[in-house]
């Protein structure tokens, strides 16, 4: 063979490798888009696993709620109701008893039994290397009793045990299953007993679930099928929305709104979520903000409906306490409310001897939460107005962690965090010393008392007041500053009727077809 | 010229001493991916430990330092180091702290959507590249040739972000001609590879219009002409076979540099390949997937610059290694 026609067959069979790879990829996951009962979603990323014990997302927990099912389950005011167990009661400090409901499979027809529910919550409450059991590990012993009834018993009294087991993390899994074929394979083939079934999965681009005919519970499913659709770009996002591609987005940015209320197919929902924009405040000595004065001033300067308004078109409801509506311990009387005095916070700084400014770095994520920058940006300029002038030390999400567990920023950083229990007990422990040593160093012995006192009991009206006393004291302290509670934004086809939900995740089974 | 590692160090001669090069090359990779794994791994431990990403916000300083030991995290640096390049040796990078599953394999699944998307913006920048580039280099400094080497200097500065949203807009929601992103039909790579094409074509159309114009000034152009040879016949089979040797260079590297995964483009189409794992997987400091992405990478992009070397040699016999 000569030199050229060697040349030719070694570029021919490159060409014919490659196409042959090609093929491969992308060969047959064409999902016919525009019929009528498939919900196509997009809430941004990829899933990240079926495990799930092993992920700490909404946007994967949002898939795993339609297959697997919960033992209680809130409705989207954020109520507990009874799911796949359809009774309870608590029998002593650390055992509560629960009946489940009859005749709940799994997708290939096995039993849901106490032996499923045993397996599971054992697994996460023992397994230290999976991520979420730090918030299972209360958790000692599922004692089963028969194939419908078992207990929970845990190591100490735990008043949030029925938050905890209503939550991310908390669906059953088939141990039968499980046990025969693994768990990789389980994670390539996840079964579950939920409304929805596991289809496929392709990796950074789809995942495809079908109505689950034999769901226990007698509801009406609008969608045969569900595809949850990779797109991490919110611009592409909207483009698909705009194009009737994708039926649901979520996360619409606020400059994207008009542009989809504009489109003829398309509008925003939007609706309360359970995350709170706040400012961490140095309390330990030797920083400005240990005194408590400038932190009030820092309160009476951020102007919290400003942020609110110019940043996010009022998607949002400015609050003086962290726990939101919907929260066991709420204090309604804290949230909607906020203070705004210019002159005030100027007296406050002066009395507490910076008459003449000061200057202060704020810390915070980019690109994590919606407009976080920006609304740090407009805190930096509010603060201004009263003299304070502001460095912002603006991180992507990994370098901010890092900052924020090393304990490295300065006086202080923006945050948005959600809570997932919906229990004062999970959102207050922040200001308990002991926590709060490692974050800002704010100590208050009546607060740790009404705290560590409402943590082990189980009479909630108890917990109720404590915890409704504790927002009291730390809204004149400040040690945080609560913001706003933030909106969640949706681009929805005008053919789907959505109603967000507090905990942020689509619940296929609520969203109809109109 | 190609970018020959140890040129000069190398004085043989004829087919024995090609051979031998390339031995020489082939034994190089390990070495270089060994090093590569080495600066990986500082980097990343340098970039600190993923434990606290991997949490929840509102997990505890206890809990954090809990599951930093349960994950090992909290050794000391020879023990990780160690422990890591003896997997790396066996080809065992890990399960990725992410997804839970082997990087490697996450890594290859993802590699036929991105030679895909490489191999078809190739053919695109090839397409539109060629024929410009022609067309300049046979008539230098005039209207045409001005259009041209303007057309390829705005699709080099253009950003690929830009020209890739500004085509969804254009084709996908105002035209509704072509799928805003994903993948499952033809269509869904055209938009993609025309955005990543683009800027490749605009180097390639330089690299022929310089190379043509070099060529058509040879004594064996000349002498052709003198001969009555057709002009067609000249600027194809004379010139623009003889100045295909470089651009086929630049070609292959390109393409082996896409192959490393086009994170924007990627990223705006929501394109499943490499490039979008491995942005996700520096955010989130997951060393196994970084380590399998960038091993694969470099694999390829060695073995694309051996290729090219052979490839040259095959090309033009005048081209000895010494």
């Amino acid at each position: 063979m000569n030199k050229r026609n060697l040349f030719y067959t070694f570029m021919l069979s490159t060409i014919l490798l490659i196409s042959a790879c090609a093929t491969t990829s992308t060969g047959s996951n064409e999902v016919s888009v525009g019929s009528e009962k498939v919900l196509n979603i997009s809430v941004g990323p990829d899933l990240m696993t079926w495990d799930i014990h092993d992920h700490i997302t909404t946007t994967t927990e949002t898939i795993h709620v339609n297959v697997f099912d919960y033992l209680l389950m809130r409705d989207s005011e954020g109520d507990i109701q009874p799911h796949l167990a359809k009774d309870w009661k608590q029998v002593d400090d650390l055992t509560f008893e629960f009946e489940l409901n009859e005749g709940v499979k799994f997708h290939n027809g096995d039993d849901l039994t106490s032996d499923d529910v045993k397996f599971t919550l054992e697994r996460v409450a023992q397994d230290n290397k999976l991520r979420s059991h730090g918030d299972y590990k209360t958790i000692k012993e599922v004692k089963v009793i028969d194939d419908l009834n078992f207990q929970i018993i845990t190591s100490e009294p735990d008043p949030m045990l029925l938050s905890r087991i209503s939550r991310q993390a908390s669906g059953i899994l088939p141990k039968e299953y499980i046990e025969e074929n693994g768990w990789d394979h389980f994670k390539e083939s996840p079964i579950g007993s939920g409304p929805y079934k596991f289809v496929e999965w392709k990796r950074d681009n789809r995942v495809v679930l079908e109505k689950n005919d034999d769901y226990f519970k007698d509801i009406e499913l609008d969608w045969d099928q569900v595809v949850f659709r990779a797109i991490p770009e919110e611009s592409t996002r909207v483009a698909e929305l705009l194009t009737d591609s994708i039926d649901i987005v979520a996360n619409v940015p606020p400059n994207d709104w008009d542009r989809v209320n504009g489109s003829e197919n398309s509008m925003i929902v939007n609706g309360p979520s359970n995350r709170t924009y706040m400012i961490f405040l140095r309390a330990q000595e030797g920083w400005p903000t240990s005194d408590v004065r400038v932190r009030q001033a820092f309160d009476y300067a951020i102007d919290d409906k400003a942020l609110v308004e110019s940043t996010l078109n009022g998607g949002g409801t400015p609050t003086l306490t962290r726990i939101n509506p919907g929260n066991l311990g709420v204090d309604e009387a804290l949230f909607g409310e906020y203070n705004y005095d210019v002159e005030k916070a100027k007296t406050l700084l002066a009395e507490a001897g910076f008459a003449d400014g000061l200057t202060i770095e704020l810390a915070g994520p980019t690109g994590r939460y919606l407009k976080d920058r920006e609304v740090l940006q407009l805190v930096a300029g509010m603060l201004e107005e009263v003299g304070v002038t502001t460095n912002m030390n603006l991180q992507k999400w990994g370098p901010f962690v890092e900052l924020r567990e090393q304990q490295k920023h300065k006086d202080g950083y923006l945050i948005a965090l959600g809570s997932s229990f919906f229990d004062a007990g999970q959102s207050l422990e922040y200001y308990k010393t002991e926590r709060a040593e490692s974050i800002n160093g704010y100590s208050n012995p009546e607060v740790d008392q009404l705290l560590e006192e409402a943590e082990l009991s189980l009479d909630q009206e108890l917990r109720m007041k404590n915890y409704q006393q504790v927002q009291k004291i730390v809204a004149e302290e400040l040690p945080i500053l609560p913001l706003f509670q933030v909106d969640q934004f949706y681009g929805v086809n005008k053919k789907v009727e959505l109603t967000p939900r507090l905990d942020e995740l689509l619940y296929i089974p609520d969203i109809k077809r109109k | 010229m190609p970018p020959f590692l140890f040129q000069d160090t190398f004085k043989l001669n004829g087919e024995d001493s090609m051979l031998k090069y390339f031995a020489f090359r082939v034994m190089q990779i390990p070495l270089v991916l060994l090093i590569i794994s080495f600066l990986i791994f500082i980097l990343v431990y340098i970039a600190g430990d993923p434990v606290a990403m991997m949490l929840s916000a509102d997990a505890s300083p206890q809990e954090i330092q809990q599951f930093r030991e349960a994950l090992g995290f909290d050794r000391p640096f020879h023990v990780q180091f160690g422990h890591y390049i003896m997997n790396v040796i066996i080809g065992d990078f890990g399960a990725s702290y992410q997804y839970g599953v082997s990087a490697l394999s996450l890594v290859l699944d993802r590699l036929p959507a991105t030679i895909e998307l490489a191999t078809a913006s190739m053919i695109i920048a090839i397409a539109i590249a060629i024929p410009l580039g022609v067309i300049s280099a046979v008539r230098p400094n005039t209207l045409i040739d001005s259009i041209a080497t303007g057309l390829s200097a705005i699709g080099k500065a253009v950003p690929n972000f830009w020209l890739g949203i500004m085509l969804i807009l254009i084709f996908a929601v105002n035209l509704k001609v072509m799928p805003v992103s994903g993948t499952g039909s033809w269509k869904h790579i055209v938009l993609p590879a025309i955005t990543l094409g683009t800027a490749m074509s605009a180097e390639i159309t330089r690299l022929v219009r310089s190379n043509m114009i070099e060529i058509l000034q040879q004594d064996y152009i000349r002498t052709a002409k003198s001969k009555g040879q057709k002009s067609l016949v000249i600027i194809f089979k004379h010139a623009f076979r003889n100045s295909l040797v470089p651009v086929i260079t630049i070609t292959l590297l390109q393409m082996a540099s896409l192959v490393g995964g086009s994170f924007i483009t990627e990223m705006i189409f929501s394109w499943p390949g490499v490039g979008q794992l491995i942005i996700q997987a520096v955010y989130e400091k997951d060393l196994p997937i970084i380590q399998a992405a960038v091993f694969v990478t470099a694999i390829i992009i060695l073995l694309m610059n051996l290729l090219t070397d052979i490839l040259y040699r095959v090309l033009d016999p005048r081209i000895k290694y010494n």
